[in-house]
């Protein structure tokens, strides 16, 4: 990482003050990590602002710029908004988006109340089960579901609805690890405190332990956006037909097929969708910094 | 606290698991028994005109046969699948290699060196976290076609244009890299960031240098989190199957996760695709018992 | 045809008893039937004289000298006389993609107030995999003869009226009255075309007698592609490597040789599978792409500005008796929610003007009489280097044929093309 290793002369380091070699110096300014982590930044991100780059291309090639256009977002014949098959799978994704956090967020949260708060075996169990599709390949999720649909749930098409039953599935996994992690550090106390002024448990949870989860349950819910938004694999597998394709799925094809820069348009614009609910979720948590994200991540990185 | 006496006892002891439930039965119904339908279109022993397997509900139809040729077609080197195993296997290493190379000094430098600039760069290397898988991978291929930036770079230093995207191992390690590593930083970000700043304020008082304190402080500290960041990351990568297509789409490069694929949603034998999930289930299952006794010793650990 | 692939003598038992353990593995002898798929239990009885012909399968193959009327059953009846077209929602075209003109659908999806949409597959594997989705719902698709018989016996696709498709008369008369579907029952043909190799004229300096050698050769590692279709590919190693000339073989022994020397590719040229041989080749992403004929007439449109046709090359078998030729027909799904559009939209396509209009965009030609070659090429349609890939109704009448095979064979085919497909 830093520099080879080196037999270690003596136990004690050299005294301060005297001259060290400069990874012995713990005072030192970290240069070395500094330019790997922003060469990594500049990696991680400048293929993506490529990308929007040639979303405006004046061309149809992906790889040699030609000049500035925004043909490829409106008015263009095979552009975004023109081409209906690419308007309509924005829709879809958001529509899918927005219905799964509608349906896993709620659902979710209860669950996480319910197994917080709920301790016995039958509880232990749910919780097990409760995280393994976390670390499940998504394509172990997704074959598994479209095979339980195909060959079992003949009542539920492929298609939208199928789709939205995939999508919360994973996504109650992340509310609940999230909104738990928030639940463990409020501790009972409050609605301890609620319920010997009187409040039954319903109200306890509606007038203490709401308000006070709300950060995370807002966090998780964007986060269940974002990665439905994101979905590839489940969706896949449960589309059905064209009608109810997302852009990760056209997006997939399209590759493998004959692109054009309305692709990268297409992209683009999902991503600014993105960027809107995650500087939505930043104004909102404010302030907050340890309830998002990070405590989810945290949770993850306890389990166990 | 639930289990002290109070007034609405019974009732606070009926509300917990009827909160759980609704949430747990979404996931037995869609998690659990569709696991249970890859068992039984793995185990099934009739097929149709379609050369599509028939589900054996139950269990004392189940045929294990075709599972056997799925176990021996894998395992034996002469089999059909087990060149895409074994190359799973390579892959995912590999790219596991490159994610801790890059990821673990990122994340340390993130989360213990950044001063001022922490939010910012935390906030960047957020950022493909809402950035479409499917996106990022369409940007490098837009780099990497043969007039593309990458080749152009790369003559203007003399080195002749490259076909990057005809097959390459190389590049498809350094897909998945790319496209795993925001999901490989964080987790361990959290668990760097949760050190004591005091242990390393010690230790760098005691003027123990950079690398000590590090090799014994900081790395052993943050051991669960870096497995946590592996076992994250590389048990989906194991399932990939559109990293590999998008910048490749040769059979040279074919992973489980396209096998399982081609026989699911494009080919007839199901029983063979859910077969493979079924196998490559049972061999991350193996990972993640390994994992969940390694956490649970770190955490007696930590008790003791 | 050297061989009939469903000649009895020829079926059971399999020549090595290590494939036959397989296929007995595989299920391919479990031909038993059930849940939910009544028709095909009903006929599932046992070893009468017809099924043993068939390799087991329930219905009969068709072969063109054995053609077969497929039966309108009572529980599958065609639509009525004169019924309205139905309007507004969308129509669902389950077909490959860029195979059939955006204006013609843009034009009949706004003529008929309904929005058009394509769900596209790579091969008839996918294409039945998703027809048979439980719930799902197509308006129209586009079946080849290998997967007509058991797509009509298991009520897959509906009987055709064929007083809504005056414009049937406008096809050639071979394909009114075709052997895989007496009197056109179910089906109308879409296009025809043979099966060649692509290539970039300005990377590819000779061509050998034998062009599929061009797949084989090393120097273009990396920018070799073939179909993604089973079928395609494997009867293309089977041809080349001199394996046989029936592309429909039964012989396990000849699939396997064809496909390792398949498999040989990836090795020797990192080979890829797709089927856009039409943007693949003009954009240069491949320089040789196994492709179908009509791939090479469309690429034309694909090529980057400042390139002119000269720049592509096909390459077919130079006798008849060699090439693979196919046809793509067109059915409406059982599942159909606006059968009388597709009507509409069936009758459309074998309209001379539309048809032109089609071909012109995806170069694939349709069997309509007054679009013979001569006209095509007359028109401007096809550049004079490419003019080979026009399919000859005498290419036609003397080509191979893929034919519909009993299950067993289709699961022997399948096994290598997984096979090749894992890179093994």
């Amino acid at each position: 990482m830093t520099v080879t290793e080196r037999p270690a002369v003596a136990e004690v380091s050299a005294p301060i003050r005297t001259r060290v070699p400069p990874w012995r110096n713990p005072w030192r300014r970290p240069y070395v990590l500094a330019t790997i982590t922003w060469v990594y930044i500049l990696w991680s991100l400048v293929p993506v602002l490529i990308a929007i780059q040639f979303s405006f291309n004046d061309g149809r090639s992906r790889s040699t710029w030609q000049g500035f256009s925004r043909q490829w977002y409106c008015c263009n014949e095979g552009s975004v908004f023109e081409d209906p098959s690419m308007f309509h799978a924005l829709r879809n994704s958001l529509i899918l988006g927005i219905a799964t956090v509608i349906v896993a967020t709620p659902l979710g949260v209860a669950l996480a109340m319910g197994l917080t708060r709920w301790r016995s075996r039958a509880s232990a169990v749910a919780n097990g089960i409760s995280l393994v599709p976390l670390v499940t390949p998504e394509i172990v999720v997704g074959s598994a579901l479209y095979l339980v649909f195909v060959n079992l749930y003949h009542f539920i098409p492929l298609g939208r609805p199928a789709m939205l039953l995939g999508h919360v599935t994973f996504s109650v996994s992340y509310v609940l690890v999230i909104v738990r992690s928030r639940l463990l550090s409020i501790g009972g106390e409050y609605e301890e405190a609620a319920r010997d002024l009187g409040a039954n448990s319903l109200q306890a949870i509606r007038t203490i332990l709401l308000p006070l989860l709300m950060p995370a349950v807002f966090a998780s819910a964007m986060i269940v956006f974002a990665t439905s938004l994101d979905d590839f694999v489940v969706s896949q597998f449960l589309f059905g037909s064209a009608e109810n394709e997302t852009v990760p799925i056209l997006l997939y094809n399209a590759v493998r097929a004959a692109p054009t820069p309305a692709l990268n348009a297409l992209a683009s614009i999902l991503l600014v969708g993105s960027f809107l609910a995650l500087i939505l979720a930043l104004v909102v948590l404010r302030g907050r910094r340890r309830t998002g994200e990070e405590s989810a991540l945290e949770t993850l990185a306890d389990w166990g | 606290m639930p289990d002290k006496p109070s007034g609405h006892d019974r009732a606070t002891r009926r509300l917990w698991p009827a909160l759980a439930l609704p949430g747990t039965f979404w996931l037995i119904a869609l998690f659990v028994v569709p696991f249970y339908a890859v068992m039984a279109v793995a185990f099934s022993g009739r097929i149709n005109i379609f050369n599509e397997p028939i589900p054996a509900w139950n269990p004392l139809d189940w045929e294990f046969s075709s599972f056997g040729t799925v176990i021996s077609d894998s395992f034996t080197p002469s089999g059909a699948y087990h060149e895409v195993w074994v190359r799973t296997a390579i892959y995912t290493f590999w790219a596991l290699v490159i994610c801790v190379a890059i990821g673990y000094p990122v994340a340390y430098y993130t989360a213990r060196l950044a001063g001022r600039r922490r939010g910012l760069i935390l906030a960047l290397i957020l950022a493909p976290w809402w950035i479409n898988y499917i996106t990022r991978m369409l940007a490098w291929v837009n780099l990497l076609q043969d007039d593309g930036y990458v080749n152009k770079a790369l003559g203007l230093v003399g080195i002749p244009p490259h076909s990057w995207l005809s097959g390459s191992s190389f590049t498809v390690v350094w897909a998945l890299a790319y496209g795993y590593l925001p999901y490989f930083i964080i987790p361990l970000f959290a668990s760097l960031d949760r050190i004591d700043q005091r242990l390393l304020e010690a230790s760098r008082d005691l003027g123990v240098g950079a690398l000590r304190t590090f090799s014994h402080i900081t790395l052993p500290l943050s051991r669960m989190g870096l497995v946590t960041a592996m076992v994250i990351t590389a048990l989906p990568m194991a399932g990939d199957y559109y990293t590999n297509t998008i910048v490749s789409g040769s059979p040279n490069t074919n992973m489980v996760g396209n096998q399982i694929e081609l026989f699911l949603l494009e080919g007839p034998q199901k029983n063979i695709g859910a077969g493979l999930v079924l196998l490559l289930s049972l061999v991350l299952m193996f990972f993640m018992f390994y994992y969940l006794i390694l956490t649970q010793r770190a955490s007696r650990e930590a008790a003791r | 045809m050297t061989s009939d692939p469903n000649d009895p003598a020829r079926l059971p038992p399999r020549p090595r008893p290590q494939l036959a353990r397989r296929d007995l593995l595989r299920g391919g002898v479990w031909l038993t039937v059930g849940l939910g798929t009544a028709p095909l239990l009903a006929a599932c009885g046992n070893g009468s004289s017809g099924q043993a012909a068939n390799g087991g399968a329930p219905y009969e193959l068709a072969r063109p000298d054995r053609p077969v009327t497929l039966a309108i059953k009572d529980s599958n009846p065609p639509i009525a006389d004169g019924l309205d077209p139905e309007t507004g929602g969308t129509f669902n075209i389950l077909n490959y993609a860029d195979y059939m003109a955006p204006g013609v659908m843009k034009d009949f999806g706004k003529e008929h107030n309904v929005s058009v949409q394509v769900t596209p597959y790579n091969n008839y594997d996918e294409m039945l995999a998703k027809i048979r989705q439980p719930g799902e719902s197509f308006d129209l698709v586009f079946p080849g003869p290998s997967v007509l018989s058991k797509m009509v016996y298991a009520d897959l696709v509906q009987p055709l009226n064929h007083s809504y498709v005056p414009n049937l008369r406008n096809v050639w008369p071979e394909f009114q009255d075709p052997w895989y579907d007496r009197g056109a029952h179910y089906t109308v043909p879409y296009t025809i075309y043979g099966t060649g190799v692509m290539y970039r004229a300005d990377r590819v300096s000779s061509v050998p007698e034998v062009g599929y050698d061009l797949l084989w050769d090393q120097q273009y590692s990396g920018k070799v592609y073939v179909l993604d279709d089973r079928q395609e590919a494997i009867a293309m190693s089977l041809l080349r490597n001199k394996i046989t000339d029936d592309i429909n073989t039964s012989n396990a022994d000849d699939v396997k040789r064809a496909t390792d020397s398949l498999i040989q590719l990836i090795s020797l040229v990192k080979v890829k599978t797709d089927i856009n041989a039409y943007s693949e080749v003009p954009e240069g992403t491949a320089t040789v792409h196994q492709c179908w004929s009509g791939d090479v007439i469309a690429g034309q449109y694909y090529l980057p500005h400042g390139q002119t046709p000269e720049v592509l090359g096909y390459w077919r078998p130079q006798a008849a008796s060699d090439y693979v030729i196919g046809s793509d027909n067109i059915a409406i799904p059982k599942s159909a929610k606006k059968p009388v559009l597709a009507h509409m939209l069936i009758n459309d396509l074998l309209d001379n003007k539309i048809g032109l209009r089609n071909f012109g965009w995806n170069g694939y030609q349709p069997p309509l009489t007054k679009l013979s070659a001569t006209y095509l090429t007359d028109q401007g349609y096809i550049p004079k280097n490419l003019a080979n890939s026009v399919v000859l109704r005498s290419d036609f009448a003397k080509g191979l044929t893929f034919y519909e095979v009993s299950p067993s064979t289709e699961a022997l085919w399948q096994t290598n093309w997984a096979r090749f497909k894992a890179g093994a």
